[in-house]
């Protein structure tokens, strides 16, 4: 059995470097100063993720932008989700209706399944009081099977992210949508400018040599 | 000095050695950065292959990120180091900085004019615009890629300071702007610096720090005539390196340039693949 209190000192000298990193960034915190690196100090202290949510202005201001709530089906408070679903089977891929949730990395690189989060059937709506899902527990019962120490904060991380590009973002994620367009016009400004640029300046160049004067750039 | 041998010393150790540190450490974010991006496609998960999967292509990532976050702390000491603090803020003007001056904008705009053949090529000094341009493109890339990054490391750690959901956003700012940062170096950088005619077909300036005196007497001719009336210029004249040394160089130099290509050719072909779009 792997003895579960050892830690090795590579392992060690890695928890001390992010430790100190974060620490340096966030202005050094006694949580960090006094954690072992090995249990969340917020199991037993008051949460630090708190912070933020103890500030109503800053709360609000980032969840202007954060992601809006879809509208509830009643469905989502269901013990069987899938109950009086037609043509349900608990055969059916779940891709075939939830479309909308392919683009999940934890699917699609490491390879976790539907019910691995959402469990077996019959799965229960994502708001059923006493589903893993539910907001109220998932990031127990669900995020920290992976995640280790997972916290209500770090829950809110949507794993069936919308589509980063598409206009419909610009409402349903504020925040994700424009900030992505804005770097995609930004990488695209440079690739718009530089490449034409430079490949006439190669031409230029080539130019100048085939008739023998000297040119650079 | 013969003829053959006239090789200017432009590049110190320095600024060699923290060039050839972040040829090592972006391949290294670049080459993993891309196996984790592409992991769902089967080139991408042969790629992580390389590293003995996954979990090991994503650690090796994030470990080279906290070390180009440190040596990104270390070279702004070394610049703050360098800067002349007793003629500051006048000593940042001088034509040896990398600092963007009005003299950049206008070599800008006189080289567009030479390209389309409307204005003789620009006289330019120890540095030209682009140059400048590659500079402080890795700060820019530095700081939204360090800092998304160092976010992303610990995500659980992060989210107790931020919403969970602002890592999504974190994730695509990190993830575009890496593309870009990877884009600009295997086609633009490669480009202007190994492969336009005058430098190909290998520009080995960053690896033995010397640049041909004649052509850079037509690159940075202001330069050259400025050493040349401080006096200075002899004394930065040496020879080649030794042949072992100059092929060493070129097989190194190449063998980064065809990793880069073969990131980005494979990249594109398989970006149809990717279901993040």
């Amino acid at each position: 059995m792997k003895a579960y209190y050892t830690i090795s000192p590579w392992q060690l000298m890695k928890n001390l470097l992010v430790i100190a990193v974060f620490t340096a960034l966030a202005g050094g915190t006694a949580e960090a100063e006094s954690g072992t690196g090995f249990y969340r100090d917020q199991d037993m202290l008051p949460g630090s993720y708190r912070l933020y949510l103890q500030s109503p202005d800053l709360a609000g201001m980032l969840w202007k932008v954060g992601p809006r709530k879809s509208t509830l089906r009643k469905a989502s408070f269901k013990p069987d989700a899938h109950e009086g679903v037609a043509d349900y089977s608990p055969r059916s891929l779940c891709n075939d209706c939830h479309r909308d949730h392919e683009r999940d990395i934890h699917m699609s690189r490491v390879g976790i399944t539907c019910v691995q989060c959402h469990r077996d059937d019959p799965i229960a709506g994502v708001y059923q009081y006493y589903s893993a899902m539910n907001p109220i527990r998932r990031h127990a019962y669900v995020c920290a099977k992976c995640h280790e120490g997972a916290t209500p904060s770090f829950a809110t991380y949507m794993v069936h992210e919308p589509r980063a590009l598409a206009l419909s973002t610009l409402d349903s994620f504020p925040l994700l949508g424009y900030a992505t367009w804005f770097m995609v016009i930004l990488a695209g400004g440079v690739f718009v400018f530089f490449v034409p640029y430079t490949a006439l300046w190669g031409v230029r160049e080539l130019i100048g040599k085939m008739f023998g004067r000297s040119g650079h750039g | 000095m013969a003829e053959a041998t006239r090789k200017l010393r432009r590049f110190s150790v320095t600024h060699r050695l923290w060039h050839l540190g972040l040829i090592v450490i972006f391949m290294t974010l670049s080459v993993t950065g891309i196996a984790w991006m592409y992991l769902e496609t089967p080139w991408g998960k042969s790629v992580a292959g390389w590293f003995g999967g996954w979990e090991n292509t994503l650690e090796i990532h994030k470990i080279a990120g906290l070390v180009m976050l440190a040596g990104f702390a270390g070279h702004i000491l070394y610049m703050l180091y360098k800067i002349d603090w007793k003629r500051f803020p006048g000593s940042l003007l001088g034509p040896d900085t990398l600092v963007f001056q009005w003299v950049d904008i206008k070599g800008f705009f006189k080289h567009l004019g030479w390209i389309f053949g409307l204005a003789k090529a620009p006289r330019f000094d120890r540095w030209s615009w682009w140059e400048k341009f590659d500079y402080w493109a890795v700060w820019w890339g530095f700081i939204i890629v360090g800092l998304t990054g160092l976010i992303l490391y610990n995500p659980v750690l992060s989210s107790d300071y931020m919403p969970g959901w602002l890592l999504n956003v974190m994730l695509w700012v990190h993830r575009v702007e890496a593309v870009l940062a990877m884009g600009h170096i295997f086609t633009i950088h490669f480009f202007v610096e190994h492969f336009r005619p005058h430098n190909f077909p290998y520009n080995a300036s960053m690896f033995d720090g010397l640049v041909d005196l004649e052509q850079a007497r037509e690159e940075h001719p202001e330069w050259i005539e400025r050493l040349q009336r401080e006096g200075k210029l002899e004394g930065l004249l040496t020879n080649e390196p030794p042949v072992p040394l100059r092929i060493l160089y070129f097989g190194v130099g190449y063998a980064i340039i065809g990793l880069g290509l073969f990131l980005l050719i494979f990249a594109l072909a398989n970006f149809a693949q990717l279901t993040l779009f």
